[in-house]
């Protein structure tokens, strides 16, 4: 089974060739590899791979999956080849820019209306979070196609809050 | 000693007070607003009561329903924890009209020492070092004699600023007519008020702060230092004792101790309390402001002493004379905290509030977390981003680095991001590990490093995760049925909730 994984913005495939406990796998350009994965919490991974003993922590978000392990924070995204198709991934395509809230928080301010033509870099939503506020800016010139962000509503991380063409 | 005491806030220094109240044997009276009815404080506590909306101005900023919520629950004394009302004058003496005792300092000692040019001429008065420079408003011709009389870099100040708003650093004369300019009309435009004063610049300078204990009978001793110059926007981040400096120079613990004692006591101070020091280069040090209250970081003192500040401070509120002499208080090992923030490090440090999915905590010798969160708490956006203080303990410094790598790699805090992979690489750093620390430390360690690169054989490890985790999400198990299903359908139930 091949996945496409695209791991903290790199493009990777995995061919995972038996599924746990006794798991055979193929990483990139390396050669097969075989290790012992057991899952002894929800969304743990217990790896023993080479002799050595790994903990793989993997929790989802709206957009990927963040796995910890030793310290380490991977941003994974994964999906399979087959059903992969550049339309699908080609969102924000013709130039279109979409402007998601950085950290969860509290809209606090809309800076524009529908429609409006915004210059590159002009403020468009303030969210605010934990006292701190931050602006979040159009990365380009354009018109402002939609807007969904609504003053006192909360939203998440990586949640659209207009796009801009 | 009281029966019952309010603590007037939340999050890890209310759970924090409560610890030491159950010791001690009093009842702990918990408040919350809107957004904390679930927070672990409330569900600690003996007995809570709502005080309002989630803005902390209409609920932990409400001295009036504060004290009608000791009132209805019979409480003595008030804890002020630190921040919200921790410093405000008119709140301890609004708790002793109401026939409630204050556990901090006077009204009149917060005043005293709360402004920063009152604390300022209350040291100078008590014959404490501060940094040279002009208490008032200055002309371009007085601006210009200090340069020539103290040499550059010099500072200029707005008198009404805070925060870095008409704040200039000037190399030399000079810049030092058009830095006036801008530093006041900036001042005007933010605290209307173009007055700027003028200090010499201490550059690179070291944060070391002194911890002070005297009773209502007049006795005070200093608890020795703390290191607080890894800072971040002004910040502490992660702050030890002893002072590697201090380590070294063991003589500066007396002096900066005794000047503090000298400074505290000309303001009448009473209970526990913080005398920030600025050291320079040269090792001299500069009183720079008091913190009349408990310190976040005094966790830190609290292991290297091993005395417990919130009963002392709850004991001298109660009336008690110190119970120990300054040739008492002795030192041993060396103590690390780091506070852990609900923040994204490698984004700018945007705040990250959200539910926390997972939680594991580091244990094991040496290791002392004051915390208040827990799996499947929400972390509520309205307040600081303090999710924990993770402190520990060994015999020597280099000791206590490797244990506090030890412990944050057992930390697992999952759902939101933290900032504890970027104190594991602020430990492993070498100027961190030689001791070398100033307060521009973590913005010069940002732009030596970036994230941290993981080894190639993790990168293989976590895409086996990732991807056994799809597959399983898509229907393949990733591990044997029999053994796994039911956990892994709890599982997969728990997460997509």
């Amino acid at each position: 089974m091949k996945l496409l994984l695209t791991i903290n913005g790199a493009e990777n495939v995995i061919d995972v060739l038996a599924l746990a406990p006794a798991c055979r796998f193929q990483f990139g350009d390396a050669p097969e590899r075989h290790a012992h994965v057991e899952t002894p919490e929800p969304g743990v991974y217990s790896v023993l791979m080479d002799g050595r003993s790994y903990d793989a922590c993997v929790e989802e978000t709206p957009n990927h999956l963040v796995v910890s392990l030793n310290g380490f924070r991977f941003e994974i995204e994964a999906r399979d080849p087959r059903r992969w198709s550049p339309k699908a991934a080609g969102r924000g395509g013709d130039g279109v820019q979409t402007i998601a809230s950085n950290m969860p928080g509290k809209v606090v301010r809309v800076l524009v209306t529908l429609g409006d033509a915004v210059e590159a870099g002009q403020g468009i939503v303030v969210v605010e979070a934990m006292k701190m506020q931050n602006e979040m800016r159009s990365p380009r010139a354009g018109k402002v196609l939609s807007l969904s962000a609504k003053e006192g509503a909360t939203v998440a991380a990586g949640e659209v809050l207009a796009t801009i063409g | 000693m009281f029966h019952k005491v309010l603590i007037a806030n939340r999050g890890e220094i209310a759970v924090r007070v409560m610890r030491t109240l159950r010791e001690m044997g009093i009842g702990s009276v918990a408040v919350y607003s809107d957004a904390d009815r679930t927070s672990r404080h409330v569900r600690m506590a003996d007995e809570a009561e709502h005080i309002g909306p989630s803005p902390s101005t209409e609920s932990y900023l409400r001295i009036d329903r504060i004290l009608d919520a000791a009132r209805k629950h019979g409480a003595e004394a008030v804890h002020p924890g630190y921040g919200f009302l921790s410093e405000n004058a008119e709140f301890a003496a609004a708790c002793e009209d109401a026939g409630l005792v204050f556990i901090g300092p006077s009204a009149e000692s917060i005043r005293r020492m709360g402004s920063k040019t009152a604390a300022r001429r209350t040291a100078i008065a008590a014959g404490a070092p501060v940094v040279p420079g002009i208490d008032h408003a200055i002309t371009l011709e007085e601006a210009r004699e200090f340069g020539c009389a103290h040499g550059y870099p010099v500072l200029l100040k707005a008198v009404a600023g805070g925060g870095g708003k008409g704040m200039r650093a000037v190399e030399r004369e000079a810049d030092l007519e058009s830095a006036l300019r801008d530093a006041a009309s900036e001042a005007e435009r933010a605290f209307r008020s173009g007055e700027i004063y003028i200090e010499r610049l201490i550059t690179k300078p070291r944060h070391i702060e002194i911890q002070i204990l005297g009773d209502r009978h007049g006795n005070m001793v200093h608890l020795g230092e703390r290191e607080c110059s890894l800072q971040r926007r002004h910040q502490k981040v992660m702050e030890e004792c002893p002072s590697p400096l201090v380590a070294q120079h063991p003589e500066m613990r007396g002096e900066m101790g005794q000047a503090a004692i000298r400074a505290a006591s000309a303001a009448g101070y009473y209970n526990a309390g913080t005398v920030e020091f600025l050291v320079d280069q040269e090792r001299r040090f500069y009183f720079l402001e008091m913190n009349t209250r408990l310190q976040v970081e005094h966790p830190i003192t609290e292991l290297a002493t091993g005395l417990d500040l919130v009963r002392l401070q709850v004991e001298i509120a109660a009336g008690a004379r110190l119970p120990f002499t300054q040739e008492q208080v002795a030192w041993r090992g060396s103590a690390i905290e780091c506070r852990i923030y609900a923040e994204d490090p490698y984004h700018n440090f945007l705040p990250f509030p959200g539910k926390i999915t997972r939680l594991t905590r580091p244990l094991g010798p040496g290791v002392r977390i004051d915390g208040c969160i827990y799996s499947g708490w929400v972390v509520p956006m309205e307040y600081d981003p303090l999710l924990a203080k993770l402190a520990v303990w060994a015999g020597t410094r280099e000791a206590a680095i490797e244990r506090l790598l030890r412990a944050l790699g057992e930390y697992d805090v999952s759902g939101i991001r933290t900032n504890i992979g970027f104190f594991r690489q602020i430990l492993e750093d070498v100027e961190f590990r030689a001791g070398r620390l100033q307060t521009s430390f973590i913005d010069e360690f940002l732009e030596r490093h970036g994230p941290p690169q993981p080894p190639a054989d993790l990168a293989a490890v976590a895409a086996l995760a990732a991807a056994l985790h799809t597959l399983a999400r898509n229907g393949a198990s990733p591990t044997r049925p029999d053994s796994a299903s039911q956990w892994l359908q709890a599982g997969r139930r728990e997460l997509l909730r």
